[in-house]
């Protein structure tokens, strides 16, 4: 209990008097997720909306696949891009483990499936009344799609925030291919597993509060967009 | 001369259910015809069918120009449409969902500003412009689906069920605009079971029963 | 207009990219383990190496048996760890060059405070086990770290074969954790010195040294650059000179001066 409060009034503190490390560890945090997220969704929302609007042989094996690789644990992608991008792996060549760049590769991996399986549920969940009206009016096959697709922009929105949820969190596989290196590729959640890890709970807790507060910042202005897009039903 | 569609030997099924029956028919006049009959009698289908948002499972759909017979490609789509009996509200703006037909076909955004105060004025929702359409009435939406239709000056009008799930005094509403719609060149058509308010509507009459077209 | 929002974001996760993995070419990897990184020595003598040369060393911490693998594989450009037998298998496969001895730090085995299997007044490590064994609980790391080493080595030596045994405990974790999990369990293990002084106070541990200073337990640390003739592309010039900076009389003093919060000394330099 008495760690806990102290873990509050010091995240409070480090606020506060934000020094240059712990600046630099959240920003680093912010532009890892960021980018592993925007390409997750410029390539997680057009695949999950071909799946969702074509019908094709072997969708239902895909989305099989996709709803399983989101429950993959994250320490198991990380071990796969180590792997894969160690000097004795088959892309060792290009120098890239222990970067931010292979923390973003298998950051990507982990929302990829997140953002492109719930794009698709969101969707298939548009009333398909919207794409005949659509049709109706004139449109072409693709201007169609592109109805739809606007049609569930605040699901897709929502595939988004789960994706950036994912990222933000995860420690596993970031802590094997980033290495947690001081000042170049230590993150929140990694500088929280080494706090932990050294003893130092006000520390590890603080910094929790800290990422707390910005997941909650973030969150809700997405949140915002999605409940003005949200008010009302379909009729 | 005004386009014409002629639909020769339809027949179409669900499920094994057959709901068209080699079922022929031309609408060839401007004016409004009112396709009625009880309800499981295959206007809806009949209807889906002549607007091309479905295929028959045999027969043709045929539409003429100046007694020309023209493709039933996406710019022959276009001369016409259809207002679904839901008509699927896009979530988004009143003025966005009836500007939508312009926009897909490319119209320039001050043209579209003209056009769709004009449609609002037309069924009388200019005041709901900027409001967000899901949270329109039924009877206010179904306006808006004329509106949206009507933007788009459609030579072919398919109506089908129009009133369906509204109350009488909406229902007055849309049959007013029903009749002010009517201009040369263009034909309506509307379905609906209900008998009196056929004739009210209809120059043509047109009744279908168990899948087929009573020829007058 | 679409194209061009979505050219400027493509741009911007470029530049976030290319800025995040900005990095000299005067900087190595340096393989190293989890307690030596713990122990906050790095922050404090490569500051000073680094002002010298100019040489940005980038410390990855795993466990021992992970830290030489990195070596192996060509991850790293130099690896400092502590686990004498490792080291010496993985340079005469020739994955490693240029081994030198650079510090030691003590093993000592704690247990609860009233030590209910009668450890204290043994001298022998061996002998300790051994009555540890079956009297009461013991903890271990679990986790192929050089202090997980040092003790299997040492219940290889004692014969018997601890892992399944009920009162055997592997938990897999850290030092610190693991010291904690034996004050809960009420239970001996074996931790590093520098770990037990740095903590013992914080983590309110209710434990003791009950045995110390038996050669057996003594920690030495080596470094050792990885064979440039196994792995091309590894900075051999880099890591050769933080391998000699180690071994100097500037390195030595720079590890010699180091203590930890409570002023305590943690690392004994003892380069040849």
């Amino acid at each position: 209990m008495n760690s806990m409060t102290e873990g509050f009034l010091k995240a409070f503190s480090l606020i506060y008097n934000l020094d240059q490390e712990l600046l630099g560890i959240i920003l680093l945090s912010l532009k890892v997720s960021g980018a592993a997220l925007i390409i997750s969704s410029i390539i997680g929302v057009p695949a999950g909306a071909v799946i969702g609007l074509k019908k094709f042989p072997g969708r239902g094996f895909i989305i099989t696949l996709l709803n399983t690789f989101m429950g993959l644990p994250p320490v198991v992608v990380g071990l796969f891009v180590y792997l894969l991008l160690s000097r004795s792996g088959p892309l060792g060549f290009m120098g890239l483990l222990y970067t931010p760049s292979a923390m973003v590769a298998a950051q990507i991996i982990l929302a990829l499936p997140i953002v492109a399986s719930l794009c698709h549920s969101a969707i298939v969940a548009v009333d398909p009344i919207i794409g005949q009206a659509s049709i109706t009016l004139g449109a072409t096959p693709y201007q169609k799609a592109v109805a739809i697709i606007k049609e569930a922009r605040y699901g897709i929105l929502s595939s988004v925030i789960a994706g950036f949820g994912r990222v933000m969190a995860e420690v596993g596989a970031i802590l094997i291919v980033g290495g947690n290196i001081a000042g170049y590729t230590r993150v929140m959640t990694t500088t929280i597993a080494l706090e932990t890890d050294k003893g130092n709970f006000e520390l590890a807790l603080a910094l929790g509060v800290i990422l707390l507060i910005i997941s909650l910042i973030i969150n809700i202005a997405l949140h915002l967009i999605q409940r003005k897009g949200m008010a009302g039903t379909i009729r | 001369m005004n386009l014409q569609l002629r639909a020769s030997n339809i027949t179409k099924s669900y499920h094994g259910d057959r709901v068209l029956k080699n079922t022929s028919y031309s609408f060839n006049k401007s004016g409004v015809y009112v396709l009625t009959g009880p309800n499981g009698s295959g206007k809806s289908t009949f209807l889906r069918i002549c607007a091309l948002l479905e295929e028959p499972d045999s027969g043709e759909i045929s539409f003429l120009s100046d007694g020309k017979l023209l493709m039933n490609d996406i710019a022959m789509r276009r001369r016409i449409t259809l207002l679904l009996p839901k008509i699927g509200v896009f979530n988004t703006s009143v003025f966005k969902n009836v500007a939508y037909g312009l926009k897909i076909r490319g119209h320039k955004s001050d043209g579209i500003k003209e056009k769709v105060d004009k449609a609002l004025d037309f069924v009388g929702l200019s005041h709901k412009k900027y409001q967000k359409a899901i949270t329109l009435s039924s009877g206010e939406t179904q306006r808006l689906g004329i509106a949206r239709a009507l933007v788009i000056d459609p030579e072919i009008l398919f109506l089908d069920e129009p009133t369906a799930s509204i109350d009488q005094k909406n229902t007055k509403i849309i049959e007013d605009i029903i009749i002010r719609i009517k201009r040369e060149e263009r034909v309506v058509v509307v379905t609906t079971h209900d008998m009196a308010q056929a004739e009210r509507l209809a120059d043509f009459m047109v009744i279908m029963k168990e899948g087929k077209i009573n020829e007058p | 207009m679409k194209k061009t929002v979505l050219i400027i974001i493509l741009f911007l996760v470029a530049a976030i990219l290319s800025e995040v993995n900005a990095s000299s070419d005067k900087e190595i990897i340096c393989a190293s383990t989890t307690s030596t990184e713990n122990s906050g020595l790095f922050g404090h003598i490569l500051p000073i190496f680094e002002k010298k040369t100019g040489i940005k060393v980038k410390v990855v911490a795993r466990g021992t048996g992970a830290a030489i693998e990195m070596g192996k594989r060509g991850d790293a450009d130099v690896a400092f760890v502590h686990a004498k037998e490792l080291e010496l298998k993985a340079v005469e496969e020739g994955f490693f060059v240029n081994r030198h001895e650079v510090m030691y730090n003590d093993f000592v085995i704690i247990g609860p405070t009233n030590d209910p299997a009668k450890i204290k007044g043994i001298k022998s490590t061996i002998e300790a086990f051994k009555k540890i064994a079956g009297s009461a609980s013991f903890v271990s790391r679990g986790d192929n770290s050089g202090t997980n080493n040092m003790e299997l080595s040492i219940w290889k030596k004692t014969g018997i074969v601890p892992k399944g045994q009920e009162w055997y405990l592997e938990v897999g974790q850290g030092m610190e954790k693991t010291q904690r999990i034996a004050n809960e369990k009420r239970a001996y293990t074996l931790t590093d010195r520098g770990t037990w002084l740095a903590t013992k106070d914080k983590d309110n541990l209710d434990m003791v040294i009950v045995l110390e200073g038996d050669p057996t337990l003594f920690n030495q640390y080596a470094v050792m650059a990885v064979n440039p003739e196994k792995h091309t592309h590894v900075k051999y010039k880099e890591a050769m000179e933080f391998v000699n900076w180690l071994i100097s009389k500037e390195g030595q003093q720079a590890i010699g001066s180091f203590k930890d919060k409570n002023g305590n000394q943690l690392f004994i330099p003892n380069a040849k």
